[in-house]
């Protein structure tokens, strides 16, 4: 790259011609065993999660909240953009849908299709606003702007709608072509939702646009300059983690029947950071054994520790943040190429620190860095 | 104008609150170049241990304020040592996190130790009477602390406390301007916010320079703590709470920028103020634009709540970079 980088003209071609290379499909076989292989873990979720102390609601939280944190990835992981307001996006599909239920109807696609709008306008609003700048930037921004909504959402004028501090209540029971849905029915359209979300999400990940995003988080300036207009792949990419977050969002209404207010506080979005984190930003699976991870520590090790399991958990991330930046995917990674020595190296994928914590590491570094 | 000069200290006194965990915020910044999202955790340990040092050990009022001030030094120095001197060499999203990490982790223990409802926070006896602003002609009551404002008709009382803070404020904003100013300490951290390589090359030890910086921003904050207790009551989610909008400030002053930061505080300290203010006036405005005074009225009220981000999403679309935002500061 930093041949290509004397001579701008040569970039082009070069970024297109991996591009291309990136875009070439893996082996299908391959591909459909990493997602049939996902598919079974999440589907028999409920079955292997009472061997562990779990339960069949914890099973559900842990699907929609996955898909949170698999969202969050693709803006953090591979554009490298830490929002500290995805709640936002989480609580407004929540209270949309949750009120469409209550006024148009109880069944889940015309809520669907109203919730995707209002995300949209409410993706395109923040997204303009926040990031025009990165970094520092764009993290206290969308924090303010997440705020914002929380507060405008709790306020006296929309109080009569959406319920105030109370949240919204007395959702009518949802229903799929009239068939109404329960809980188990709940698990598996989520979690059908998931695996195809997470296919999805190796796809744009894999694609020359997901080379894209990567490429925006090594040095968008470059980028720029090659004439790439980051602008709207950084939108695109902000858009698309906000419609995993408002699925999220939606599932979580359709699966509770009500809309609490703190799906709006920053608290929200600080648990999908620590998901991400803790699990290992960057590997799309890592957010989702995050999400598992809290939940779980959430719900069964609380019964354990009692109620000061916030300030363990606290610690457990500001441990892993120092010490583990890549999270468990990568303590994962590191144990296995401890055993299996023919694995080749692979450079990190946590937001710019790529080519110091290889060093660190005591590995050569690869790639034309 | 009696409504107008009590709307105005009441701008000021939230300005000031802002002014002082912003300014402490945008020290940090612009020196270590680390967003530290437990400021508001600083903060909050001041309102704490201000609490235990008046109702524990019953200790005079100023006492306890640089008791605590210098406590909240030494906490500074100690994080910046302990914790943070290892994150300059990572991503700026580590040092969020890490930080981040660290707002939770206080506001859980403190949640712990002395639960989740609000500490009760003792006003020294002095605070606890109003201060009366009085015009030409009239006569304040006798025995009360009373100030003469040629402008007002008759009195306008203000809580003595608050008045105290904005005092405080302003001569803790004087007392660091002076110090950055002035001293040869201040010479070397306002180099070092410019090129700290440079100084280094030069044999300067900025590093030690650096942790006594974090300890001042610290010790701002706890100052602000002490002061903010009573007005915006002391429990653990303050911090939090306080951080939101003190950031706002930083980003509409600009990043790094102490001047911005003040204008800033001060800024949303009378957007908040005034629109309580404009609410008062809704039948009249309504009947000016010949609307319904009803949604007038709720209008201004989800104005009222959302009335620092409106500023702030202003002053972004207008001056991306914040008021005094330079160019080429961490973009």
């Amino acid at each position: 790259m930093s041949v290509a980088s004397a001579d701008p003209r040569a970039v082009q071609p070069r970024a297109e011609a991996s591009a291309r290379r990136a875009g070439t499909p893996r082996p299908l076989l391959w591909e459909a065993l990493v997602v049939g292989l996902f598919a079974i873990v999440v589907l028999t979720m409920p079955f292997w999660i009472i061997w562990i102390n779990g339960y069949q609601v914890l099973a559900n939280h842990i699907v929609i909240w996955a898909m949170f944190a698999l969202g969050f990835d693709i803006l953090l992981g591979l554009t490298g953009y830490l929002s500290f307001g995805h709640a936002a996006f989480f609580g407004v599909a929540a209270y949309v849908a949750g009120l469409s239920f209550k006024l148009v109807s109880s069944d889940i696609i015309p809520a669907m299709i109203i919730t995707g709008i209002a995300l949209t306008i409410v993706g395109l609003f923040i997204g303009y606003l926040t990031l025009k700048r990165s970094g520092i930037y764009f993290s206290i921004l969308t924090l303010a702007f997440g705020e914002m909504i929380h507060a405008l959402v709790k306020s006296s004028a929309l109080q009569q709608w959406t319920g105030g501090d109370n949240g919204l209540t007395d959702i009518p029971n949802r229903t799929l072509l009239g068939i109404r849905l329960e809980e188990d029915l709940v698990f598996i359209l989520s979690a059908i939702i998931l695996i195809v979300g997470f296919a999805a999400a190796r796809q744009i990940k894999r694609s020359p646009f997901g080379l894209m995003l990567r490429a925006i988080k090594e040095n968008p300036m470059r980028l720029e300059y090659t004439g790439v207009n980051v602008w709207r792949y950084k939108m695109a990419a902000y858009l698309i983690s906000a419609m995993y977050a408002g699925m999220a969002g939606f599932l979580i209404v359709v699966l509770e029947g009500y809309v609490a207010s703190e799906y709006l506080y920053w608290t929200t979005s600080g648990e999908v950071v620590i998901m991400s984190v803790i699990g290992g930003v960057g590997t799309l699976i890592g957010p989702m054994m995050g999400a598992f991870f809290l939940l779980y520590f959430e719900n069964v090790v609380q019964a354990e520790i009692g109620e000061q399991w916030l300030l363990v958990l606290g610690l457990v991330f500001m441990f892993m943040v120092i010490f583990v930046p890549g999270g468990f995917a990568d303590l994962i990674r590191k144990t296995w190429r401890g055993i299996d020595k023919r694995v080749r190296p692979r450079r990190h994928n946590v937001p710019d620190m790529e080519p110091n914590a290889d060093r660190l590491a005591g590995e050569p570094r690869t790639g034309s860095v | 104008m009696n409504v107008i000069f009590t709307q105005l200290l009441a701008g000021l006194q939230v300005g000031a609150i802002y002014a002082l965990i912003a300014l402490g915020l945008t020290l940090i910044f612009g020196t270590l170049g680390v967003v530290n999202f437990a400021h508001g955790a600083l903060y909050i340990i001041g309102s704490y241990i201000a609490v235990l040092l008046l109702t524990g050990l019953g200790l005079n009022f100023w006492l306890v304020l640089i008791l605590t001030a210098l406590l909240l030094f030494g906490i500074g120095i100690v994080l910046e040592r302990g914790l943070m001197r290892f994150f300059y060499n990572r991503p700026h999203t580590d040092q969020i996190l890490v930080t981040f990490g660290l707002a939770i982790v206080v506001q859980e223990a403190l949640r712990w130790r002395f639960g989740a409802n609000p500490l009760q926070y003792p006003i020294p006896s002095w605070a606890g009477r109003p201060t009366f602003f009085y015009g030409a002609g009239a006569t304040p009551p006798e025995g009360s602390l009373a100030i003469p404002m040629p402008f007002l008709t008759g009195f306008v009382p203000y809580p003595t406390f608050r008045l105290t803070l904005i005092l405080v404020a302003v001569l803790t904003v004087l007392a660091l301007f002076a110090l950055l100013r002035f001293t040869k300490f201040g010479l070397t951290v306002r180099a070092g916010m410019r090129d700290p390589e440079m100084l280094r090359f030069l044999g300067v030890n900025i590093t030690q320079k650096f942790s006594i910086v974090f300890g001042i921003g610290a010790l701002i904050a706890g100052v602000a703590g002490v002061f903010g207790g009573p007005i915006v009551t002391v429990s653990p989610d303050v911090g939090m709470a306080l951080l939101v909008p003190s950031f706002l400030v930083v980003v509409i002053g600009g990043m790094g920028s102490m001047i911005g930061a003040l204008v800033a505080a001060v800024l949303i300290g009378m957007a908040s103020s005034f629109s309580v203010l404009a609410q008062n006036y809704t039948s009249d405005i309504a009947a000016l634009i010949g609307a319904d005074s009803g949604i007038v009225q709720t209008l201004f009220a989800a104005l009222q709540q959302i009335v620092i981000y409106l500023v702030a999403v202003i002053v972004l679309l207008v001056r991306p970079r914040g008021l005094f935002g330079k160019k080429g500061v961490f973009e």
